[in-house]
């Protein structure tokens, strides 16, 4: 048929519908990843380009699928908690409590004051690691070798801290459905207390070396813009969502834990760019090192678990239970059949609603700048394919 | 905005943003942040180095850090709590049942025997709920950490290399100021809970 070979004519014409008209271009589909030095974990992204400008992304997810809610199933409640911190491996401690509090609420255990003390703590803690964590690799990400070295020199301070009091570096493993593991070692306070006033005197610095930085505003500022209410949309939640101006945050909508007895304030972005997305970090970092000053000041005495059954059976009944994880709200959906194992148990991980954004935020952008977004949509792989 | 405000007097707004313009900050005069920065990275150039050369030094670990599960083979009864309550099922026990002599005239008494305890490390994530449910203290964290293997099936560990790591197992640490054990649990009939002890 004469329609399946173009005339010259239509081949004209179809050069004139991309690029400026000058020049005949082609679209290119590109794959990036699964490996990328620019995430965190194994991402693909599938890119459809124009010139140096991004036509389509689209992220393809599920290289790290552990089939985390499948396994929740054959496990007991005590178990659970310490896969949960296999989700998210930067914030381990902030994975374990919304599960706990899940398994708590359905069987009405009271926790006592002084867990829930340390449990803000270490939450806390967790959250300065995993910030301090993507504000260095962010900076690394756009070039700036120097951050990251700052950053893990306050990380070391701070997690071995967290070593001191739990044995592990990265997965905690130490809240359990009713308080904690066991109680903190002598000299936690101490040592804790150290490396939040070390964190306190660095964060000027890193302000400095990065807000300040004319070229890494010239690469950030205006660059991957968010709209709060597409964020809204997706389920965008964090950082991510408050750098875009919508001041939303499990802590203080609805207060778990004791958060509601700190002082604190939440840090709103105005732009919702990659530059916003940075600064929100480096203030919440402020933030949380006012809690965690502030609880352990008042850190009461008294036991570190609840009155806890040997053998957790859970009641019949569904609860939703949610808190906010560093990189946004994590929830858990438990369905009990009155069995020591959950009949069912959804994740609500932060990481797979503010991928899912992604595709809008890199239309029209240029792959250069694609490291800008992507290093600062602050994710974790491990989260979004769990 | 259409999301809910709430709580916005609570909220920090960024001052110094609100006059720049995405369009604004590529006008900006280069230089003056750079030099800051350069001065940061001065200034921590003269600061002495914070790191420790591994092979040659090596840093203390907390009496906490959980290296190896060592077994201490002759607190085993072989009752399985541990390889029960694994959430990786990483415990292999194998044991057998003897009848010893206790009294002359008694009947003899059945004893577990333990014939086979391992420990898969490929697949054990560490999470020491093994250590804790142990009601005959015969699991224990030890510091040992260098214990890598060319071949995954050679991180099964036989009981013979568990018990070899019992040398290096911290005694328990002193708890920070204030804490206190769990409190009393109420028995069916008695009164409501004493306070901790």
């Amino acid at each position: 048929m004469s329609s399946l070979i173009p005339t010259t004519d239509r081949w004209l014409s179809e050069a004139r519908l991309s690029g400026d008209g000058t020049l005949r271009t082609e679209e290119m589909v590109l794959n990036i990843g699964p490996q990328h030095p620019a995430t965190h974990g194994v991402l693909r992204v599938v890119v459809t380009l124009d010139g140096e400008k991004i036509v389509e992304a689209k992220p393809v997810i599920g290289y790290m699928h552990r089939g985390h809610e499948k396994l929740f199933e054959q496990r007991d409640f005590r178990q659970i908690t310490n896969l949960c911190s296999r989700m998210d491996w930067l914030s381990g401690i902030n994975n374990e409590i919304p599960a706990s509090l899940a398994v708590e609420r359905l069987m009405e255990i009271e926790v006592p004051r002084r867990a829930t003390f340390l449990r803000v703590i270490m939450a806390e803690i967790n959250r300065i690691l995993n910030h301090l964590m993507f504000t260095g690799s962010f900076g690394l990400e756009l070039g700036a070798t120097t951050p990251v070295m700052y950053a893990f020199r306050e990380r070391e301070l701070l997690q071995s801290a967290m070593e001191m009091a739990t044995g592990g570096r990265l997965h905690f493993g130490f809240i359990r459905p009713g308080g904690l593991k066991e109680d903190v070692p002598r000299g936690f306070v101490d040592l804790a207390l150290r490396g939040i006033r070390q964190l306190q005197r660095a964060i000027p610095d890193y302000e400095d070396l990065l807000i300040g930085n004319e070229i890494f505003k010239a690469r950030t500022v205006g660059v991957g813009l968010l709209d709060p209410d597409l964020a809204v949309e997706y389920g965008v939640s964090g950082p991510i969502l408050r750098a875009s101006g919508v001041p939303y945050d499990v802590r203080k909508a609805e207060p778990y834990l004791n958060y509601n007895e700190f002082d604190f304030n939440i840090p709103v972005g105005l732009h919702g760019d990659s530059f916003d997305r940075y600064w929100v970090l480096i203030q919440e970092m402020k933030e949380s090192a006012k809690i965690v000053e502030q609880a352990l000041m008042g850190l009461p005495s008294g036991s570190h678990i609840g009155q806890v059954p040997k053998r957790l059976t859970v009641p019949k009944g569904a609860i939703w239970a949610k808190a906010e994880n560093p990189l946004g709200e994590l929830g858990y959906y438990i369905v009990s059949d009155g069995d020591s194992r959950p009949y069912r148990m959804k994740a609500r991980t932060p990481s797979f609603s503010n991928i899912s954004v992604v595709p809008h935020m890199l239309r029209g952008a240029y792959v250069p700048d694609m490291v800008a977004v992507l290093g600062s949509m602050f994710f974790v792989v491990g989260d979004i394919d769990r | 905005m259409s999301v809910a405000e709430n709580r916005v007097d609570e909220l920090v707004t960024r001052e110094e943003i609100k006059t720049l313009s995405p369009g604004e900050a590529k006008r900006t005069t280069y230089g003056i942040g750079l030099i800051k920065g350069l001065g940061i990275t001065l200034r921590h150039m003269l600061k002495p180095a914070i790191t420790i050369q591994y092979p040659d030094v090596v840093d203390e670990l907390p009496a906490r850090s959980r290296g190896v599960i060592a077994l201490k083979q002759e607190n085993c009864t072989v009752c399985m709590l541990c390889a029960r309550e694994c959430p990786d099922w990483c415990i292999y026990i194998e044991g057998h049942k003897e009848a010893r002599e206790s009294v002359a005239g008694k009947r003899a008494k059945k004893f577990n025997v333990l014939d086979r305890f391992a420990i898969d490390y490929a697949l054990c994530m560490y999470c020491g709920i093994c250590v804790e449910v142990c009601p005959y203290d015969a699991l224990f964290w030890g510091q040992e950490d260098n214990y890598s293997e060319h071949d995954v099936v050679g991180l099964t560990h036989e009981m013979d290399k568990l018990s070899q790591w019992m040398y290096n197992v911290p005694p328990p640490v002193e708890l920070e100021l204030g804490a206190m054990g769990p409190e009393v649990k109420p028995l069916p009939t008695a009164a409501p809970a004493k306070e901790g002890s």
